[in-house]
């Protein structure tokens, strides 16, 4: 498979008011097709505006966002834009809109004018992706936090999108719902090789990308594997970001003289670490 | 014993769908302690914190704030609810004035306090939380940034000068920087003196601050006990869907493989223990 660029900014600012400070500066990024971005910066950073520059709900004040090819600055693909880089954000609850899921996850078809006939089998087919088909007659307001996220995103699957940007599509959640709205998602990427672009204050989240990016003061200041990014714990607090709780105690071993290797994530990593360092230490 | 729940119990009438009972919960809360409440979302945490302050009343049962049950009819109702201070999830949302300081002297002014006393008032509490009094108190409340509007909003009940503090979910929302603010607020707080309960899902936020931990589920007290106790009962956490932290995860992973590590809370205490460890070859680990 060609790994051609999918989202590409090029030399990309964005000003909120003239005379403001850039929330984008100059950004320039290749997303390849398929690949799961996670993208993590403070409050600030400029990663939502990034995200809505992403499917044409900002136009860049300079330089350029191709989706596909398409020019987000070309008044006439801009559905076909939408359509192709669809978007979740944070709360749940401005995201649905009928009396029931099936309805919900309809809306959007109507809109952008596919045939009626087409609807149910799309509509089917959304939900079962999302492991949401039980809940189809269902009013969404009674559904938990990480099901409304999961119609939402149905909503938009419906629409047979290529690329899908999520804005702290977890921040309100719970952690059952943040584990099933990001296994959802991932599932998705791995398996339909939708693109992701994954927005999060979480970096256990982060963690689970092929590529992670931290934004600073609009512009991209890390890029890399999650294992190069969260090495770098000094950098990253830097950053004003945390770095997950393993890759904190490899830090605070290696503080130990323990020559434990950096790119540490996860309790997993860190018991195969143990394993390595210290055979003798573990019978299994 | 600021507060002690007798044998509380709550049940709806018109939303059973909506809101949690509660079922015979019995519950002190230490003088000075910082008591984390957790449990899965609908386990009835939100619903308790109501009563702390008198916002719910029991079906049956009592809430005493020091020895005085805050349910009594009378003068001295009003009183008692004044040293519970809540700050609900979300708290910005609740933001409505059209400066930070009439914002925060909201609570005093409608306790009674003459004008400076509101002024003196809202000038400590925005120090406990730390914002500038003479660069923040004019500005909207609007245009500032999510953390500083929490900040705010825990400004407005800090106020108040409660004794004890209930906070539901007080870092939901937040970027890693401003959390770490906000926990470095609340655990202040409570050195200074104030009784925090605080309602969290974010188990490493729980680990690094409780003195205790209390577990409910569906409307009942489940588990009590100090942080490492609790986080020790791994099993019966996850048979709840909770989750523990990372480092007690981490603990067991390492007993199941035949590593004598024992549970501990802080991040520096694990590193310590881990380290001997692995310089010990395995051997007795405390």
């Amino acid at each position: 498979m060609t790994q051609s660029p999918h989202l590409t900014l090029s030399e990309l600012s964005y000003y909120y008011e003239p005379g403001a400070p850039a929330a984008l500066d100059r950004v320039s990024l290749q997303i390849p097709r398929g690949q799961f971005l996670a993208v993590l910066g403070h409050n600030g950073s400029g990663k939502s505006t990034l995200a809505k520059l992403l499917n044409g709900l900002f136009l860049p004040t300079q330089g350029s966002v191709t989706v596909s090819g398409m020019d987000t600055r070309d008044d006439a693909r801009i559905w076909d834009i939408r359509r192709t880089a669809g978007m979740v954000f944070q709360n749940p609850d401005n995201q649905l809109v009928a009396t029931q899921v099936y309805d919900d996850v309809a809306f959007g078809l109507e809109n952008i004018g596919i045939p009626p006939e087409e609807m149910p089998a799309r509509i089917d087919r959304a939900l079962e992706m999302t492991g949401m088909s039980q809940f189809k007659q269902h009013a969404p307001h009674l559904l938990s936090g990480g099901q409304k996220q999961r119609v939402a995103i149905a909503g938009i699957l419906a629409m047979q999108p290529e690329a899908l940007i999520l804005d702290e599509a977890t921040a309100m959640l719970d952690p059952q719902g943040r584990r099933e709205v990001l296994d959802t998602v991932l599932r998705l990427n791995r398996e339909q090789g939708i693109t992701v672009v994954w927005i999060t204050h979480f970096m256990e989240e982060a963690a689970r990308a092929q590529r992670v990016l931290v934004m600073d003061h609009g512009r991209i200041a890390m890029d890399g594997t999650p294992g190069e990014i969260f090495s770098q714990v000094d950098r990253l607090r830097e950053l004003r970001l945390d770095v997950p709780p393993m890759t904190r105690l490899a830090h605070l071993l290696q503080e130990r003289g323990i020559p434990i290797s950096s790119g540490v994530l996860t309790v997993d990593d860190m018991v195969e670490e143990v394993k390595r360092l210290c055979p003798s230490c573990l019978s299994s | 014993m600021p507060i002690v729940l007798e044998q509380l119990s709550h049940h709806y009438r018109s939303c059973p769908r909506v809101s949690v009972a509660l079922e015979d919960i019995s519950l002190t809360i230490h003088d000075g302690e910082l008591l984390a409440l957790i449990g899965h979302t609908g386990s009835g945490k939100s619903t308790l914190a109501q009563h702390l302050n008198g916002l719910l009343e029991p079906t049956s049962g009592r809430v005493l704030v020091d020895g005085e049950d805050i349910n009594q009819k009378g003068a001295r109702r009003r009183a008692l609810r004044f040293r519970v201070g809540l700050v609900f999830q979300y708290p910005e949302h609740q933001l409505f004035e059209e400066t930070v300081f009439k914002d925060i002297a909201f609570g005093p002014k409608n306790m009674g306090l003459t004008g400076q006393q509101v002024d003196q008032r809202v000038r400590e509490a925005m120090a406990r939380v730390g914002l500038d009094f003479e660069e923040m108190k004019d500005r909207s409340p609007f245009e500032l940034s999510g953390g500083q509007m929490r900040r705010v909003a825990l400004a407005g009940v800090l106020a108040m000068q409660p004794r004890v503090l209930v906070l539901d979910e007080p870092t939901a929302g937040l970027d890693p920087r401003a959390r770490d603010f906000l926990l470095g607020d609340i655990k202040r707080l409570n050195q200074e003196g104030t009784t925090v309960v605080m309602i969290s899902h974010a188990m490493d936020d729980v680990a690094r601050l409780a003195t205790r931990v209390a577990v409910l589920e569906k409307g009942r007290l489940v588990m009590q006990g100090s942080t490492l106790e609790v986080f020790s009962q791994q099993e019966r956490l996850a048979a709840m869907g909770l989750d523990i932290p990372d480092g007690f995860k981490l603990a067991r992973r390492l007993r199941q493989a035949g590593l004598n590590m024992a549970d501990h809370v802080h991040p520096e205490e694990i590193a310590d223990a881990l380290a001997a460890a692995i310089r010990g070859g395995g051997g007795d680990a405390a």
